[in-house]
């Protein structure tokens, strides 16, 4: 991990018509995994996708690398897309493609290698996955966290500075849960990349994050910011500590 | 009921439930219900309640907040008055119509961007919707127009007869299934079967944030997903719509047989009867029809909204809108028809 600033997000409104989340600033460093958190509801899903250019935020300005994700030019904006790779929540792969084509489209759109290169290449990205073998399954015939893993592997496929996750771990058992923290973990180590992600799941981000920000459905703002044991052990407000100790929800 | 809510101030209800030996929805719902009266009426309520039922069904569910409104409040704050329903229905038509346009702008740049670069069409995509379209739909429409041609031919025979002149049968088929009834009914064909897949698939596609996720791999959806689909189906009808008109005139030239016309006379009348400007004019309409049944279903596919009830809807509206569009462009070919004398 670097000092060098590689996401900065600066007095963001996150929302699509009424605003969720209203002045959100903060930065992520180069080698970073960061983590978004809060309950449901608060806003994390949204302000990765404006993070991801997939809409603009209603106020304020994220940049990527330098490069604003909204706002600004088309070329502008096309470089900030060439900077992630996104994994969705769903997974959100192709299911008219296997899972070899599903990670070779963006390489094959984006590269002007050879045919065979490009499948070498999607096969290594599936195989940094443990997938290697299911390269030619369609995404239907695989199970939930095998998609997960094919959808950080297709992310991965231009081999970006920085991968968001959404929700990675939503909806797989604790050992799933657990290969693929380990799996966020290497690809970081690995690869260098700086990981975005969102979750809720308090084994995720005590496995995975080096730091992270919480945001609150009711305030509409960050509650606190900062390394996961250290809210956990002086938790700033007592909505934290609550999330910390899983307390409340009734 | 009634006599309890003729109870006041000072009054005392005695509810025995010693024999009742438990207690699900409805019976808290009378617990409920009753406190609920006794606050609003000030009668006293005094329980012979063995098992406990009541209390726990207070300790449960506060009272407190069931006081205000009588029926359905949970509901209350969806009832929108009438004027608030008309503006919505406004504002859903023009958003709708807004992002209607603003699609068939982004069309028409990635079809001026396609032209400026055919590389990036997904020609395997186009082939595979080719297909789905076409060949795919070759039986129930070889199936329609067979049964087209042989009720027109029935039809007319009849009136035709009283005259003598059953053999004009023949054009009357060859000019209705060349000029109007072969691309319409071929397009109706295209709309059911095509313009709703086209509709589902996309509006599924957002449901799994699959468009999502071409967006942020810097794949326009325009061209990777709407441009191939409305290309197939532009291109598919025509021939679509010849084999339709074939399959009608071999209905038509069974049924002229029936009646003891000779099939060489039939086909004669047929060949006489149909100019090329009528052919030019069916296959026109065919390929107009099928960019109509392409558009309107991406667009209603890409603007779902992300639930499985929309794709649903989505799929409904690419029909309609459709088959209105349809018939509107007909209209629009007989009136240019007619001024260019074809």
């Amino acid at each position: 991990m670097t000092d060098e600033i590689v996401i900065k997000v600066e007095n963001v409104s996150a929302g699509y018509e009424e605003p969720v989340l209203v002045n959100i600033n903060f930065s992520v460093r180069r080698g970073e995994i960061f983590v978004i958190l809060g309950g449901s509801g608060c806003g994390k899903s949204t302000l990765l996708k404006h993070m991801a250019g997939l809409t603009p935020p209603l106020a304020g300005e994220i940049r990527l690398m330098g490069d604003p994700v909204s706002g600004g030019n088309a070329a502008d904006r096309a470089r900030a897309l060439r900077h992630f790779g996104m994994a969705y929540q769903s997974g959100a792969l192709f299911g008219s493609m296997t899972l070899l084509e599903n990670v070779s489209l963006p390489i094959e759109s984006f590269t002007a290698l050879p045919r065979a290169a490009r499948l070498l290449l999607a096969e290594m990205k599936l195989d940094l996955v443990g997938l290697k073998e299911y390269a030619s399954f369609f995404p239907a015939e695989i199970s939930g966290g095998m998609k997960k893993r094919a959808a950080i592997a297709r992310a991965m496929a231009l081999d970006p500075e920085i991968l968001f996750l959404d929700e990675p771990s939503a909806g797989l058992d604790p050992v799933t849960s657990a290969g693929l923290d380990r799996l966020i973990l290497r690809i970081r180590d690995l690869q260098g990349v700086t990981v975005v992600m969102v979750t809720h799941e308090l084994d995720s981000i005590f496995a995975v994050a080096d730091r992270c920000v919480m945001l609150d459905q009711k305030s509409r703002g960050m509650l606190a910011e900062g390394r996961p044991a250290d809210l956990r052990d002086r938790p700033p407000c007592a909505a934290v500590r609550a999330f910390f100790n899983r307390e409340g929800g009734d | 009921m009634p006599e309890i809510s003729r109870l006041g101030t000072g009054d005392k209800l005695i509810v025995n439930a010693d024999d009742v030996e438990s207690c699900a929805g409805a019976g808290e719902a009378l617990i409920l219900d009753l406190h609920r009266r006794s606050a609003a009426q000030g009668f006293a309520i005094v329980w012979r309640d063995r098992r406990g039922l009541a209390a726990r069904t207070l300790r449960i569910f506060d009272v407190k907040k069931y006081l205000n409104g009588e029926a359905e409040p949970a509901n209350a704050a969806r009832h929108t008055r009438t004027a608030d329903q008309v503006g919505r229905a406004v504002a859903d038509i023009s958003g709708n119509l807004c992002g209607q346009l603003a699609f068939l702008g982004e069309m028409a740049v990635s079809a001026v961007r396609l032209i400026a670069r055919p590389g990036r069409l997904r020609l395997r995509d186009t082939m595979l919707h080719f297909e789905r379209a076409g060949v795919d739909a070759l039986p129930i429409t070889l199936l329609i127009g067979f049964l087209l041609g042989v009720i027109l031919a029935f039809m007319s025979a009849t009136s035709f007869r009283r005259f003598g002149v059953e053999v004009y049968v023949a054009d009357l088929i060859a000019i209705g299934l060349f000029r109007e009834l072969g691309a319409l009914i071929t397009a109706i064909i295209l709309a059911g079967r095509s313009g709703s897949a086209f509709a589902a698939e996309l509006g599924s596609m957002k449901v799994n944030e699959e468009i999502d996720a071409l967006v942020t791999l810097g794949l326009p959806p325009m061209v990777f997903l709407a441009m191939p689909r409305v290309i197939a189906a532009t291109l598919v009808m025509p021939l679509l719509t010849i084999f339709t008109i074939m399959a009608g005139l071999l209905g038509g030239v069974l049924v002229l047989m029936s009646l003891g016309i000779p099939a060489t006379v039939y086909w004669q009348h047929v060949f006489n009867s149909t100019p090329l400007g009528n052919v030019m004019l069916g296959l026109s309409k065919a390929a107009v029809f099928g960019l109509l049944v392409g558009l309107v279903g991406c667009a209603q596919g890409l603007s779902a909204s992300r639930s499985a009830d929309a794709v649903g809807r989505a799929a409904t509206a690419a029909v309609v809108g459709s088959l209105v569009l349809i018939t509107v462009f007909d209209g629009v070919f007989a009136v240019l028809a007619y001024i260019l004398g074809i």
